[in-house]
């Protein structure tokens, strides 16, 4: 079996289309972000504590909230989750108290709160987690830092290993991938945290891994098809490896949406960053990557048609 | 077969092999049933032979087996870089002999920088506790108790400098001066009826005020500080007078106490309150305050054992009962004999917990401390005695617990998630490559194996992103078989001969593997440095993934290959 035998479809012509949906998928995202004041960081980064209890018999979230608010917790956001156990059906309460350097015992004062205001019924510490301001800010700059650096050697590699131009092309795809990714968290209200940014650090060497095998094979054919344009080398290199860039996206695609599906509570989000990361990744390679390279060729030879002013 | 198929043979299997071997401990210990293990507990044959197995077994993360992760920062305020040094040191060792006398099997604690100490406590089941434990300064002071004139004069102190304060921030700061009094005014009608006993301790309760009146108003404008301070004696735990602090009125005295005003306090003494609300035969509730001296008579450092018991004098409650070394005996006889009849406060972290009248001089060197403990209270209180004090304050800066519970369904989930991901990926590769797609199959099994086995060798710790980073690797794994069958596929185009095109997409297809999954690596890296606990789990997963999925490619994939290709009657490949 096959796909894509063999296919000549004119990817440098897509690129004007691509952009322009690039940009308004761009949009969307920034526009969220502007309206809710940037992204909705999780309390790995401002500092807080997130409480997941189960209680049994489970009580309807309002008085969950209740008995908080009681306790002198009144701005604490409660959700709740459901999902298959090992154990039966489980039903959680996410309790998050954000922004305050809470310390050490608000999670367990949340929980006596909790104990004591709902009599009859069982507690199940699910987890805590607890961060404060100092250590929340610390994270914020690793994972700045990390990301930057990410961008940076990969710039670098590809610098390297092709050419400047090569390199530069692929982060505008890298930062196209991110950006939109971190839009589409904010657009679905979800928040940033810690295995967020791993993800977005996974991606970023993904996509590039993508893209570098449309570059390779660029490489390669300009060695042997020296007389046709360079938009002609480009678009039969895409054509020549689309079939692998498919393929390989589609088998990780596979295992990262089975972890988003199946792989519980811990790290849906994580694996749904990676599924939806994969597709805008290998959109990029494709559509965005490339085309640049085109893009900044013909403007190269535009420039140099242009009467050169006399010294 | 050439001889660099040969070698090519001899490397895989070799790998493959020795990475079964290595991994055989972890499947005996996944494979211990629950009874088997809950048998191990009665058993001690079985449980070290299921100890010596779990050993060798591949570790899981506190994220799938439930535990608690805590970064704790130790406050070296005025300390130079040596003593500050030798602080974390000193936290780290106790911090150590505490979680080793809580009897947590395999806890990781380790110094992070120069102030931070990381501690990881596998398989817990009381996390609250463990943190007062761990966090808990366990300070222990026995200080003489002043006589009541003394806190008479202190209070007095302390209303006039609170008054010269509020005189000061009243002026410059015009209107906003005037909150304080007003917020004062506002507090409940009883705290101003017993406020006004405060002014004459001896005087019957009077009447309730109206709470408000110009009256008290006055009072407390007058009495800044003292009209917090009650006085009864009809304290269960307390015997004779007492001074305390209203429920109502502790949050505000404890904020007036750490204000600057509250220096007026002489040098030489120091006020406590007491570690938990105490109450009255008539009900009345609050913290008992005492004026002890600030120097303590000795201190827990004296201490040679500690050990919790019944208390004797009550039916419910727990005592912890101590003896002291020579020194600490000699010091407590000394103290004890000149000070009969007066009151000893038993000082824990600077609340007092206790403070009994002296009644004969006590040169046995054995005490008691006694203040309602529960028996676990009592039983923790004892092990942090002989554990010993931290030599500084410790807060927790970043806490991770997850619970059993959880940590039991993440395993379930995930490896149910990584399973259905692999069989797919592998049904879709052989439907769409046929009998090299099984040859990837291979190469992929092969590929986990051994990253299994690298786990399970060098102790790298399994967490759930880390399984994630497996599935993930099982996805990429499989491009670099698909570059190469695509490579090999359009060189067939070619019309070359089978062994021709897959020498020719080799030839090609490598320079591609080595560049692409350098890219995915150096992620890896990245991720390995910024990432902490579970994410660093998913770093090592996967960069291992990467580079032990290139070499199955590489060697398994490219052995397999050209042993189908070394057939000169084949002309085609099940590609």
């Amino acid at each position: 079996m096959e796909l894509f035998r063999e296919s000549n479809i004119d990817f440098v012509k897509m690129m004007r289309g691509a952009v322009i949906m690039s940009l308004l998928m761009i949009a969307a995202g920034l526009a969220s972000l502007a309206i809710k004041g940037g992204p909705r960081w999780s309390v790995d980064f401002t500092g807080g504590t997130v409480l997941r209890v189960a209680i049994t018999p489970t009580p309807p979230a309002a008085d969950v909230r209740r008995v908080l608010a009681g306790a002198g917790y009144a701005g604490v956001q409660v959700q709740e989750s459901e999902y298959q156990g090992a154990a039966g059906r489980v039903h959680e309460f996410i309790i998050s108290l954000e922004g305050k350097d809470t310390g050490k015992d608000a999670a367990e004062a949340m929980q006596h709160a909790l104990t004591a205001g709902l009599p009859g019924t069982t507690l199940e510490l699910r987890s805590i987690d607890a961060v404060g301001a100092k250590v929340g800010g610390e994270l914020r700059t690793a994972a700045a830092n990390s990301v930057f650096a990410s961008f940076v050697v990969m710039i670098l590699y590809i610098a390297v290993r092709f050419v400047f131009r090569y390199g530069l092309a692929a982060v505008v795809a890298l930062i196209h991938d991110v950006t939109i990714t971190v839009g589409l968290f904010s657009l679905l209200d979800k928040e940033i945290s810690l295995q967020i940014v791993a993800a977005l650090l996974t991606l970023i060497g993904y996509s590039i891994n993508d893209t570098i095998v449309v570059f390779d094979r660029i490489r390669e054919n300009m060695r042997f098809r020296r007389r046709e344009g360079y938009a002609e080398v480009v678009n039969a290199s895409i054509n020549q490896t689309l079939s692998r860039t498919v393929l390989t996206s589609g088998f990780t695609l596979i295992t990262t949406v089975c972890l988003w599906l199946l792989g519980g509570p811990v790290i849906r989000d994580f694996a749904f960053c990676l599924t939806f990361g994969i597709v805008i990744g290998t959109y990029s390679s494709i559509f965005i990557a490339s085309p640049i390279l085109v893009w900044w060729a013909q403007r190269q030879v535009v420039d140099k048609r242009r009467p050169q002013p006399a010294m | 077969m050439s001889r660099a198929q040969q070698i090519r043979a001899g490397i895989c299997a070799l790998a493959v092999i020795i990475s079964a071997i290595v991994l055989i401990p972890t499947f005996q210990s996944w494979s211990f049933s629950a009874a088997e293990r809950a048998a191990a507990e009665r058993d001690p044959a079985l449980a070290e032979r299921i100890a010596r197995v779990d050993a060798k077994a591949i570790r899981r993360g506190l994220d799938l087996q439930g535990g608690m992760y805590l970064v704790m920062e130790v406050d070296q305020e005025g300390m130079t870089s040596d003593q500050a040094l030798d602080a974390l040191k000193r936290v780290e060792e106790i911090v150590r002999n505490r979680v080793d006398q809580f009897g947590i099997s395999e806890p990781i604690i380790q110094t992070q920088g120069t102030n931070r100490l990381i501690v990881q406590l596998p398989g817990l089941q009381d996390p609250e506790r463990a943190k007062n434990l761990i966090g808990r300064t366990a300070r222990l002071e026995f200080r003489l108790v002043r006589p009541a004139e003394e806190m008479q004069s202190v209070l007095s102190r302390l209303d006039e400098a609170f008054k010269a304060a509020a005189g000061a921030s009243a002026e410059p700061a015009g209107a906003a001066g005037s909150a304080e009094p007003a917020g004062a005014a506002a507090t409940p009608g009883a705290a101003a009826a017993d406020s006004q006993r405060a002014a004459d301790p001896f005087a019957p309760l009077p009447p309730l005020a109206g709470a408000g009146s110009a009256e008290d108003e006055a009072f407390y404008k007058d009495h800044p500080f003292s009209a917090y301070v009650n006085e009864d004696s009809e304290f269960l735990q307390q015997h004779g007078w007492a001074y305390y602090v209203a429920e109502e009125d502790f949050a505000r005295v404890k904020k007036l106490l750490e204000s600057p005003a509250a220096r007026a306090v002489p040098v030489n003494l120091s006020l406590q309150f007491g570690d938990k609300w105490a109450t009255t035969r008539s009900g009345k509730k609050g913290r008992l305050l005492y004026l002890v001296n600030a120097q303590a008579g000795l201190t827990g450092d004296r201490l040679q054992s500690a050990r919790a018991e019944p208390d004797h004098e009550s039916t419910v409650y727990w005592q912890v009962s101590f003896s002291l070394d020579r020194r600490g005996t000699s010091m407590f006889g000394k103290l004890t004999r000149e000070n009969v009849g007066r009151q000893l406060a038993i000082s824990l972290d600077g609340q007092i917990s206790s403070a009994p009248v002296i009644q004969t001089a006590i040169t046995q060197g054995q005490g008691r401390i006694t203040g309602r403990f529960t028996s676990q209270e009592a039983s923790d209180l004892a092990l942090l005695l002989r554990a010993g004090a931290l030599p500084a304050t410790v807060t927790i800066e970043e806490e991770r617990t997850v619970g059993p519970g959880l940590g039991r369904d993440s395993i379930r989930q995930g490896v149910t998630a990584a399973l259905i991901g692999a069989l797919i990926v592998v049904l879709f590769a052989v439907f769409y490559y046929r009998l090299t797609g099984l040859v990837a199959t291979a190469a992929l099994a092969a590929n986990v194996l051994i990253l299994l086995a690298i786990l399970a060798q060098f102790g790298l710790v399994l967490t759930l992103p880390g399984l994630a980073g497996i599935v993930l690797t099982v996805g990429m794994a499989i491009d670099a078989n698909v570059l190469i069958n695509e490579r090999i596929r359009e060189e067939l185009r070619k019309s070359k001969t089978v062994r021709a095109a897959v020498d020719a997409g080799f030839h090609n297809a490598t320079r591609t593997i080595v560049d692409a999954n350098l890219t995915t690596l150096l992620a890896g890296i990245i991720l390995l440095w910024f990432g902490t606990g579970p994410i660093k789990g998913f770093a090592v997963t996967m960069s291992i993934g990467i580079v032990s999925s290139v070499f199955t490619a590489l060697v398994m994939t490219r052995f397999f290959l050209e042993l189908m290709a070394r057939n000169p009657q084949r002309t085609k490949l099940s590609i």
